[in-house]
């Protein structure tokens, strides 16, 4: 670490859990603390300013003079994914088109089961609807109707509306949800149901919030829409309030910046943004844009990002600097419609249980795990099932006089006990056996998915880098990288926090969707109406994110605009998402851009043979993005030392592996210079997470402070 | 493996239990004892004394009695007889048979054809709760439902085989 006096935080990434609020400095060069406190539901500010106050004592820094330093604080948090899981939001009113006042009750079955794995989706005693978030007394159907060319087929029955409304109002709801079909085509209906309740509202003095499903998610498929925006109004609104009080501590103390929320698309938003329900689940997308980031930075396209925390693997893909979005995600069992990074979690994580069969005493991993319990080697976690963090300690993987810099002593006779009765005994099999066992079979399942990732996408490992993060990720990667082949292998040495610096490495970016579905068979076709309806969507969903900017004071011309489309085939069910290269669709030439472009990406990434133009080609979806400057931060850059690291710091442990047990070398990773490479078998230890590499496989740590592990 | 105690297994009996909880239990393996735990919960929450061998259907039960001799037995302490004929001729027989009778429980045309189905509701003549209900074409002999095998399971399953 520099001389801590001339350390100037930059950035700020505030990750409010249930139990604790962690919150993540960045400074100009790269490096970061951590600063933890317990959170404070009722008032989220208290705890962000003792948690800020915990990581600025590592920098001997106080609260006055850091936070006029920095250059952008970005939130993520869980109180509203909370609030939607307890059921503890809004009580909210709904108005739907009439005949349809039954679809929280009836769901859609996907909703039933959604979350589970493989063995409980079959067993339908396990399928369970949902509570919800609007009881049937107060959901109204309203007649009219728009069809799904957006012409009217029934007028507004505005009697009805009133009628509604004022029956809501009666009920004390504290917002009222609209949401008519078809309205993302033609939002008239809507937009006099607004009218009509804004009037009642006014002449009753009361001060019921309106959410609008056309003004806030204009997107087909009404059931998915109709989710997106009670979740909106009953979570995510509810912490504009939070994120107010915040912004007001901050700049109490001086900050002049605005603070900014992490959304599903993978960039920051003001909290003053109209959509704050993409904002509900930001934890893995952090890493991903964190990946994204180091891969422009070091100048490549492809990577795998790799997060194994305590009770998951995430997994995700950068293909040609890109991640791949997906529309249609689903939270907390619902459906919805919000732009999510595509990203693939496993129930796998160190804290995984361990298990056997009890009818053919198969080694069974999770799905459930101790999570931040650790494991039965923990003594004060109160567990009696072997977790994989217990096998790890066991073969001696992990330090236990070291693990969380040794804030959690954990016990080696304890997890050596428990393995021995519950796994090793039954199995008639010696411990140290059996801890291994597991453990391949655990980074076996891991590399079958990382495998399938790949494979199934159509790409090869060769063609890929892989980033492992998270605070199980290094432990692992050896294993279940092995005999993959991927170009390179990399592990950041803050591995453990890359979740979080991946979050301060997001851009200020706004997305905006609408669906359009315009279609055109060739270029004979005449263009205009096909050109016409995306440019106005474009032109629509540009004042949109203009507005968004204009909230925090950013003017248009700061701002680089993408114009994006979601196009399929005709026929098919699989849109792909294209960057038009221009803003405005004009000429023939531009349309045959778009069908380039999108068959580019189709064979891509289906197969060139699954292509079938002969229908044409729809658009689904027009899309703007909007980003403007913010402060990254720097990848540190230090001299590069040695070749071979400095002995003084050597101590040695045995481990267990692969039958045997070895002498391996074992570093505190702030001991390790760039230049340095170790071979195995080597165990890298830090305050966060451990980073083991096996016998025949050596780390190379570069000037960026990240390792390249290879085989020898 | 998972242990539960017996006053959760009480509380997922009589329902209680949140549905997190209750879904964690049926996705994961049974506890060893289950069966005895239950079979002790059963035991606890019927007024009589006859040692409850197996449950055998919504408050029925298989019991033994002081002579060793095994009856059906609903948990009001009403006796149908010996397990091993059809406790239903003992019971209380209530044939819906007519369109009206049908359309007693079921909207109008949303019930079964009388001439093709019937719907027989087996009542406990002690305490008159509605233990068993068929739906089967007019004429079908009363069915067995189900002669459990209790000494092979006690021996095999349980391993703790029963005292003739």
């Amino acid at each position: 670490m520099t001389n801590k006096n001339t350390i100037q935080p930059r950035i700020l990434a505030i990750d409010a859990g249930g139990t604790m609020t962690d919150t993540i400095l960045v400074n100009e060069e790269g490096q970061f603390v951590v600063g933890k406190a317990q959170s404070n539901p009722e008032d989220e500010s208290i705890a962000f300013i003792n948690s800020l106050r915990d990581g600025l004592n590592y920098w001997n820094l106080t609260l006055e003079d850091a936070v006029p330093a920095l250059a952008s604080s970005i939130y993520s948090g869980t109180a509203m994914l909370n609030r939607l899981l307890e059921r503890k939001g809004r009580k909210l009113g709904l108005i739907v088109t009439a005949g349809f006042e039954d679809y929280l009750r009836m769901e859609r079955g996907i909703q039933t089961y959604l979350g589970y794995s493989y063995s409980d989706r079959l067993h339908l005693v396990t399928h369970r609807h949902n509570e919800p978030l609007v009881p049937r007394e107060r959901i109204f159907g309203v007649r009219g109707r728009i069809d799904l060319f957006g012409s009217e087929q029934i007028p507004l029955y505005e009697n009805e509306v009133r009628e509604a409304v004022h029956k809501l109002i009666d009920m004390n709801v504290e917002g009222i949800c609209v949401n008519l079909l078809h309205s993302y085509v033609n939002p008239e209906h809507e937009k006099r149901v607004k009218n009509i309740a804004q009037e009642i509202i006014r002449q009753r003095g009361a001060d019921t919030l309106l959410f609008i499903s056309s003004e806030l998610y204009p997107v087909s498929q009404d059931f998915a829409r109709l989710n997106t925006v009670l979740v909106e109004a009953y979570a995510a609104d509810p912490s504009r309030d939070q994120f107010k009080r915040i912004n007001r501590k901050m700049r109490e103390l001086g900050a002049n910046h605005e603070l900014r929320v992490m959304a599903s698309h993978g960039g920051t938003i003001s909290t003053e943004a109209k959509e704050l329900a993409r904002t509900l689940v930001s934890g893995p997308i952090g890493g991903v844009v964190g990946a994204q980031y180091l891969a422009k930075e070091l100048g490549f396209e492809n990577v795998v990002c790799t997060d194994i925390g305590g009770t998951s693997f995430d997994l995700a893909l950068i293909t040609g600097g890109q991640f791949t979005i997906k529309t249609q995600p689903d939270i907390a069992r619902f459906m919805l419609k919000l732009p999510l990074i595509e990203i693939d979690s496993v129930g796998a994580g160190t804290g995984s249980f361990v298990r056997l069969t009890p009818s053919s005493k198969r080694i069974e991993i999770g799905p459930d795990s101790a999570g931040y319990r650790i494991g039965v080697s923990n003594p004060v976690s109160g567990l009696s099932t072997v977790t994989i963090n217990d096998c790890n300690v066991v073969l001696g993987y992990l330090n236990p006089d070291n693990f969380l810099g040794g804030d959690v002593k954990l016990d080696k006779e304890r997890a050596y006990n428990a393995i021995k009765e519950q796994i090793a005994d039954p199995l008639g099999l010696d411990v140290y056996e059996a801890a291994e066992g597991i453990i391949s079979l655990f980074e076996d399942h891991l590399r079958n998915e990382v495998i399938s990732r790949v494979l199934g996408k159509g790409y090869a490992p060769e063609n890929y880098r892989l980033i492992s993060y998270g605070g199980g990720g290094p432990v692992h990667v050896a294993g279940y990288t092995a005999g993959l082949n991927f170009e390179d292998i990399l592990v950041p040495s803050w591995a453990a926090g890359f979740s979080a610096y991946g979050c301060a490495c997001a851009d200020y970016e706004y997305r905006s969707d609408k669906t359009v579905q315009a279609q055109i068979a060739n270029l004979e076709d005449n263009i205009t109406p096909f050109a016409e309806t995306i440019n106005s969507a474009w032109r629509e969903l540009k004042d949109r994110v203009i507005e968004e900017f204009a909230k925090s004071g950013v003017k248009p011309d700061q701002v680089e605009f993408r114009h994006l489309l979601r196009v399929q085939y005709v026929g098919q069910l699989n849109d792909v998402e294209i960057l038009f290269p221009g803003d405005e669709i004009k000429t023939a030439g531009d349309v045959q851009i778009i069908i380039d472009r999108f068959e580019e990406a189709y064979a891509k990434m289906y197969s060139r043979s699954a292509r079938s133009p002969e229908l044409g080609y729809l658009v689904t979806t027009a899309i703007i993005t909007g980003v403007t400057e913010s402060e990254k931060p720097k990848l540190p850059t230090e001299p590069l030392g040695p070749a071979t690291p400095d002995t003084k710091y050597q101590e040695t442990r045995l481990v267990y592996y692969k039958g045997n047990w070895e002498q391996a070398n074992v570093y505190q990773m702030d001991h390790l210079r760039p230049g340095n490479t170790v071979y195995g078998f080597t165990i890298i230890e830090s305050p966060n997470t451990t980073f083991v590499v096996p016998k025949g496989y050596k780390a190379y740590l570069d000037a960026h402070r990240i390792f390249h592990l290879s085989p020898e | 493996m998972r242990e539960y105690d017996l006053e959760t297994l009480r509380q997922l009996k009589r329902g209680e239990l949140p549905f997190e909880k209750v879904h964690e239990m049926q996705s994961s393996h049974k506890d060893r004892d289950r069966f005895l735990k239950m079979l002790a919960i059963a035991q606890e929450s019927v007024p009589w004394n006859d040692r409850i061998l197996l449950p055998y259907a919504e408050h029925l039960y298989v019991v033994e009695k002081p002579d060793k001799s095994r009856v059906v037995k609903c948990d009001c302490g009403y006796e149908f007889g010996d397990v091993k004929q059809n406790w239903k001729l003992s019971a209380l027989v209530y044939v819906r048979d007519t369109k009206e009778k049908i359309n007693e429980i079921y909207p109008d045309k949303m019930g079964c054809d009388p001439d093709w189905m019937h719907i027989r509701e087996y009542i406990c003549p002690g305490c008159g709760v509605l233990l068993e209900t068929e739906a089967v074409p007019p004429g079908y002999p009363i069915v067995f439902d189900f002669q459990p095998d209790i000494d092979t399971f006690y021996e095999k399953w349980l391993n703790q085989p029963l005292s003739k």
